[in-house]
């Protein structure tokens, strides 16, 4: 099929496929941080068994593959008597996995900061609280802005598992297979939605690393 | 207590007075109590729905189940084997056509890197599962699934070592140079095999996402790990069960893959200090 056929007959379900993407990687992302943040607030604390609880969810949701989780939310949680839409499924898949990883790189953030920063701090007198919001905080949170735009990044090639259930908007692989089994679309289907997927994470990768040149703590 | 290996999360709290012991033991006991609490329920809705009865679990007990399984596990295996050992090929060519002299090629490859980087897998999975046949391009069914999880891996394999490469000291090049060696074999013979060691770690990592990415296998059929649970469920009519302890057998071995990626990570640091 040429691409002025395609695009004539499917452009606007592309745009909206587009749109359902960015939003699926929105909130998906929006999810993950704020998991990813809590997990590592567990993590870093000195409540041995939250340490330990955060440590395994990193450890499950670091190494379970994407369509494994997505299937178990579909198809088995149904027999807990538990029922989620297939949206639900998605969004829970899609920011499970990557706040897993959200964590990971949060914590590295924090390593980076040299302990005797911690000890100095505590010395001029800082309280607990000071010493995270004034030092620990602002670094961490510098430092990890290449690894978040990665993770955003990631997180939409996540949400490419919604193609594997019926969700309607489709987003913009499940376009692709829509299109194919139900016309001849060929390869331009394809590089559509290959094309779309690219220039979004190549803008996510050029804001990231703006953000970053501005905020970067050279050491 | 005060090692080498110091990290913020251990230095983050001063040694606890009495009071803040207390609290600690408190918030200690209160937390335990909630996890207990959480795993509590959750076994209670196992067993409200029934899905404790012997019927969704005797099956693991036979022989037959876990070979069959294993053959399963094989099939992921070999796809995620054969496609690490083409993403690392197509990888390292990548990696050696973005760093050579030629605009053109530079322009090429990081296209190529950026590309593959970009679209997720089961979107090339689509490709050789519903456009390649279009395209009167037959294959076997592991390659429909082998051919797109080595693309969408070769892209990241080319970045890590070029980081390696970019991380082996400029002297090196110049002081082989210097000896006379020709620009190919300085590459091949001096600067490769010190980038290479540098990069197993990140070069493990990536072997666990080839293999998550192999469970997308059963979109095409193909008889890996997670194909074979399906047939199961349909032989036994137990999805949760299943499909449980699958994801399970795919964590535990991600869960060394990347052990095993920390272990050579800081054993390459400990070699490195010692000179």
């Amino acid at each position: 099929m040429r691409i002025e056929e395609l695009l004539s007959q499917f452009g606007s379900q592309y745009v909206r496929a587009l749109l359902t993407t960015w939003e699926l990687t929105a909130l998906s992302a929006a999810i993950a941080f704020l998991l990813g943040t809590a997990v590592t607030v567990m993590r870093i604390s000195p409540i041995r068994p939250l340490r330990r609880f955060g440590d395994f969810y990193v450890q499950i949701f670091r190494n379970i593959p994407g369509a494994s989780l997505l299937i178990l939310l579909v198809y088995a949680l149904p027999y807990l008597d538990v029922v989620l839409s297939y949206r639900t499924c998605v969004l829970m898949a899609a920011s499970l996995i990557p706040s897993a990883f959200c964590s990971e790189y949060l914590m590295a953030g924090i390593n980076t900061i040299d302990p005797g920063q911690i000890e100095a701090a505590r010395s001029l007198g800082m309280t607990f609280g000071q010493i995270i919001r004034r030092v620990v905080i602002p670094q961490a949170l510098r430092s990890s802005i290449l690894p978040m735009t990665n993770l955003l990044v990631a997180t939409m090639l996540t949400t490419a598992l919604a193609s594997q259930v019926p969700l309607n908007p489709r987003e913009l692989t499940g376009i692709v297979a829509h299109i194919n089994t139900h016309a001849v679309g060929g390869v331009t289907a394809f590089l559509i939605s290959a094309f779309l997927y690219c220039m979004t994470a190549v803008a996510i990768g050029q804001a990231g690393s703006w953000i970053d040149r501005k905020v970067r703590i050279l050491r | 207590m005060r090692g080498a290996g110091l990290t913020v999360r251990d230095v983050l709290y001063e040694a606890p007075g009495a009071g803040t012991r207390k609290k600690i033991a408190v918030a200690t006991a209160a937390s335990l109590l909630l996890l207990a609490l959480l795993l509590g329920l959750v076994i209670r809705q196992f067993a409200i729905a029934g899905q404790l009865d012997r019927k969704y679990w005797f099956f693991f007990a036979r022989g037959t189940t876990w070979s069959f399984l294993g053959k399963g596990l094989l099939g992921t295996v070999e796809v995620a084997v054969v496609s690490g050992i083409l993403a690392f090929a197509a990888g390292f060519f990548l990696m050696v056509g973005r760093i050579s002299q030629s605009r053109i090629s530079r322009a090429l490859c990081t296209g190529i890197i950026e590309f593959t980087r970009g679209v997720p897998t089961l979107l090339f999975v689509y490709f050789f599962f519903l456009v390649a046949p279009q395209l009167g391009i037959r294959l076997h069914a592991f390659w429909k699934i082998t051919l797109p999880v080595s693309i969408s891996a070769c892209g990241v394999v080319a970045e890590v070592l070029r980081s390696g490469v970019n991380a082996v000291p400029k002297g090196q090049r110049e002081a082989a140079l210097s000896l006379g060696m020709r620009e190919g074999s300085v590459f091949l013979k001096i600067i490769f095999p010190q980038a290479f060691r540098v990069v197993i770690p990140a070069l493990l990592s990536e072997l666990v996402i080839v293999l998550k990415d192999t469970t997308f296998a059963y979109v095409i059929n193909f008889p890996d790990l997670m194909q074979n649970a399906s047939v199961l469920i349909s032989n036994y009519d137990a999805m949760l069960s299943v499909y449980l302890l699958i994801a399970v057998i795919y964590c535990i071995i991600n869960y060394l893959l990347n052990k095993a990626a920390e272990a050579v990570a800081v054993r390459g640091k400990e070699k490195g200090g010692a000179k």
